[in-house]
């Protein structure tokens, strides 16, 4: 079976829809950006953030703003529709690059990964009960879920969750988990690269679809956040999406 | 018991040859950095290891995956696939150049690093290793590959040689096939290698303060519940894989010692006895 999903311009799979009924490998909804540079490519896989604004520089669609949603071998880009339909591979965007270094002087033991200080603003990530910090998530992923993207580091790309067979997704009841969910991983470290450690949390967002036919690997999520698992206050909400919360244009 | 039949007359026994590596460093930084941040220079993988042995413990080595032995690859890409793919755990290996020529070993493992690596890890003897050097060519009889074990088509077969299947001696029992494992593993102490060929890779067990790798050595044939390894490497509920521990331990979050996949098949396919004599050192008599 021959699945597209990954690389160039999705148009019509975006940020806020549902992650599993696309027949789709890796879905990258969007836009996929990269540089030929290896060198430069890596500097935009480290330094971009969720969160960050986009511009498109050359083409049709010069002067459209969009929004950095993910990361997995591509930085993954949302723009309204009306610039999706425009986008071609080869367009020059502009990352506005600002979100590593950030961390949190009140909480030394929380380490903020590829998070944007736009997005800890509008996910409303704030102070929460008992000195914890309140973030709202969308869905918990149990660690025996995590494969490929274990062993890696913490800003590149994304981790999967082994979603590969429709019935896991159904059995565990993951079917209504959307693109750009902010979701949390139980059992994770993801501070310094990413790995199981009881007692830990990691927080991401669901950066890419999955449920290609690739055993180990899966729905990708992007690392945010990640510390003991008690510095957390995790509070389940429907609506804990990038499309809603950065209000990202249709 | 018999041990159990597997396809041994339909199996070819080809060729494949590696130069013994030599650790390779790519950047002006030579650190990585361990679980909880703090920089380390990895040593370990590539070349010849003299002080760590299959049957030593896998962990708390100054390491970085310690390959025991030599460790070997084709440095033609191509070549060094065919390499990963058809040797097996238990096949003869032979030195053919260099001052260790004639020295015969055993493939013991294969380790795979992400974008980087793939080696073959051979066991020789303290005279042999004592004389080998980076480049020399040892000379594996590959055999293994395209292995079915008999009444049991759900059981996918890949890194085991024929010489390590009769010294393990799996055997049948009650429709399914009985085999001594050093220790039964749960699916979320698999690390790096998700998504996998199953064939060529290494999968890594992550070492974690709470949960138990305490004891394992190098060469232990360990079992992995709810996991697949049929064709690429992933999580399944009801798939046990086989592996053999082939490196040592990482510092590196996620990672840990690589193992080596001898077979994957449905859970009712097996009937698993823990053995703590259940490694490599005892099963084919390395020293």
């Amino acid at each position: 079976m021959i699945l597209p999903g990954m690389a160039g311009v999705v148009v019509n799979a975006r940020v806020g829809d549902l992650v599993f009924p696309w027949a789709a490998d890796h879905l990258e909804p969007g836009v996929s950006a990269g540089n030929a540079k290896r060198e430069r490519h890596q500097a935009l896989q480290f330094l971009a953030c969720i969160g960050n604004d986009v511009v498109v520089r050359s083409g049709p669609a010069a002067g459209a703003v969009g929004c950095v949603t993910g990361k997995h071998a591509f930085v993954l880009v949302d723009y309204p529709r009306n610039a999706l339909e425009l986008l071609a591979p080869g367009d020059r965007l502009l990352v506005r690059a600002v979100g590593q270094g950030l961390r949190f002087p009140d909480h030394p033991d929380v380490a903020a990964r590829s998070c944007s200080p736009r997005l800890l603003e509008q996910l409303g990530i704030g102070e929460g009960g008992e000195g914890r910090i309140r973030v709202e998530i969308a869905a918990e992923i149990p660690s025996y879920l995590m494969g490929a993207g274990l062993g890696m580091s913490s800003e590149w790309a994304n981790c999967d969750v082994m979603f590969t067979r429709s019935e896991v997704v159904e059995r565990l009841g993951f079917g209504n988990v959307r693109l750009g969910d902010v979701v949390a991983m139980h059992d994770q470290d993801h501070r310094f690269g990413r790995g199981f450690r009881h007692g830990y949390c990691a927080i991401g967002v669901v950066a890419h679809g999955g449920h290609g036919a690739i055993p180990g690997h899966g729905m990708g999520v992007a690392t945010i956040l990640s510390g003991p698992s008690e510095r957390f206050e995790l509070v389940r909400v429907e609506q804990a999406n990038l499309r809603e919360r950065l209000r990202l244009p249709d | 018991m018999a041990v159990h039949d597997i396809n041994r007359a339909e199996l070819l026994e080809t060729v494949v040859v590696g130069a013994v590596t030599s650790p390779e460093m790519s950047s002006m930084n030579p650190y990585d950095v361990t679980a909880d941040g703090a920089p380390f220079v990895p040593v370990g993988a590539g070349g010849v290891c003299y002080t760590v042995k299959v049957g030593m413990s896998a962990l708390d080595w100054a390491a970085d995956h310690v390959e025991p032995g030599a460790s070997i690859a084709n440095p033609s890409g191509p070549a060094n696939e065919a390499l990963s793919l058809y040797a097996c755990v238990g096949n003869r290996v032979v030195v053919r150049t260099g001052d260790a020529a004639g020295a015969e070993g055993v493939v013991t493992g294969k380790h795979e690093a992400f974008h980087a690596y793939k080696h073959v890890l051979v066991h020789l003897d303290d005279d042999a290793l004592d004389r080998l050097m980076p480049g020399d060519v040892l000379r594996v009889s590959a055999c293994g590959r395209g292995m079915t074990v008999a009444g049991q088509p759900g059981i996918a077969c890949h890194s085991i040689g024929p010489e390590l299947w009769d010294a393990w001696a799996p055997a049948g029992e009650a429709g399914r096939l009985a085999i001594r494992v050093a220790r039964i593993l749960p699916p979320e102490v698999v690390g790096m290698g998700s998504g996998r060929v199953s064939a060529a890779t290494s999968v890594a067990l992550q070492r974690e303060p709470a949960y138990g790798l305490t004891g394992l050595r190098i060469g232990d044939v360990v079992a992995i519940r709810e996991w697949d390894a049929s064709y690429y490497t992933g999580y399944h509920e009801d798939r046990v894989t086989i592996a053999v521990v082939a490196t040592g331990d990482s510092p590196v979050l996620g990672d840990g010692p690589a193992t080596t996949i001898l077979l994957s098949g449905p859970a009712d396919a097996f009937s698993l006895a823990v053995d703590e004599d259940a490694n490599l050192a005892n099963l084919l008599g390395l020293s």
